[in-house]
């Protein structure tokens, strides 16, 4: 290598500093996300016996199996697109992955089962415990 | 000054084998065309499109109804990336069969190799922008995919802070594609340039 005008130290503080300017750059460009919702209420909702209740905007899908209320997240496990609710089972139009009522994987290149959350039912309509 | 530049982009001397067309098809200066075009059509489209996720979509549709122009302008930056990514690739293979990576261009393949990152990395950028169904979901599929690679929840987690077409993602995806990635192409494509004429290679001409 030729001489250089810089010397070993001068190359040195380069690169430390440069390293703490991208440390704190991150840190700027990662804003720390506000309360997020922890419950979702869904007024004057009437649970089917053997469908499911579908809200696509919010993503769920509330299911009464024997006995047991719960909401299934449709958000497929493979790659995100929304899951949609056939009269023929769960299945997501992006890639094929098809679920059954309580979100297990049955077919296609999904992983992992779907989330569920817990329900309330209470007086005002089914309250979705999120977090 | 400017005269001055534009003389040096016209040497003196050339080689005859360097203008045969058949020699690079000149594959190089028409991607960095399609790019000029993609500057230009693109500044104008910033004068009408508003890159918050609800007027996302709706200033789309006015630049296209009520705009004159408009819908022309749109299409030509759309077909002039979808020109230079083919042309891009052409000369990438180009390029790899004429053995140009070698020694002395080895720097020159890198910084092209970069361009080529960058320039698929702009048009996946500029893919969400008009917040339309398709945009929403490869843009979804595609920050999902992200995570696979190494250090792909860092990387994720930079592009999309809030959900994916949500305010803070749409303008990071926004400042990126008009802002730092055509910086970031025009000066390694001056580079690029520098050194090909450097290494006393290639046509005379742009």
């Amino acid at each position: 290598m030729e001489n250089s005008d810089k010397t070993r130290r001068n190359f040195l503080a380069t690169v430390v500093s440069g390293i703490a300017g991208l440390f704190l750059l991150n840190r700027f460009l990662s804003p720390r996300p506000g309360k997020q919702a922890r419950t979702l209420t869904l007024a004057g909702a009437v649970i089917p016996d053997q469908g499911a209740l579908v809200y696509r905007e919010a993503r769920l899908a509330i299911i009464r199996e024997k006995g047991e209320v719960y909401a299934l997240d449709l958000v497929c496990t493979h790659l995100g697109c929304t899951v949609a609710v056939t009269p023929a089972g769960l299945v997501c139009p992006c890639h094929g992955s098809r679920f059954d009522r309580r979100g297990k994987v049955l077919e296609g290149p999904a992983g992992r089962p779907l989330r569920r959350y817990a329900v309330e039912v209470g007086s005002e309509g089914i309250i979705v415990k999120l977090a | 000054m400017f005269k001055g530049f534009i003389k040096h982009l016209f040497p003196r001397v050339v080689l005859e084998q360097n203008l045969r067309l058949s020699y690079t098809f000149c594959l190089g200066g028409l991607a960095f065309t399609a790019l000029l075009i993609m500057a230009a059509s693109g500044l104008l489209l910033l004068f009408y499109y508003q890159p918050t996720p609800d007027r996302a979509f709706p200033s789309i549709l006015f630049l296209e109804s009520s705009v004159r122009g408009g819908r022309y302008i749109r299409s030509l930056h759309r077909l002039a990336s979808h020109l230079f990514l083919v042309l891009i690739f052409l000369h990438t293979l180009r390029v790899l069969l004429t053995g140009a990576y070698r020694k002395p261009r080895e720097l020159n393949w890198v910084v092209g190799f970069s361009l080529l990152c960058l320039a698929i990395f702009g048009a996946y950028t500029g893919y969400l922008l008009p917040m339309d169904q398709l945009a929403l979901w490869a843009t979804q599929t595609g920050m999902e995919l992200v995570k696979a690679a190494p250090f792909g929840g860092f990387v994720r987690a930079f592009l999309v802070p809030d959900g994916v077409g949500e305010a803070l993602s749409l303008l990071r995806f926004y400042v990126l594609h008009v802002a730092v990635i055509p910086l970031a192409l025009l000066l390694l494509s001056l580079l690029h340039f520098y050194r090909i004429r450097k290494n006393k290679g290639v046509l005379p001409f742009l």
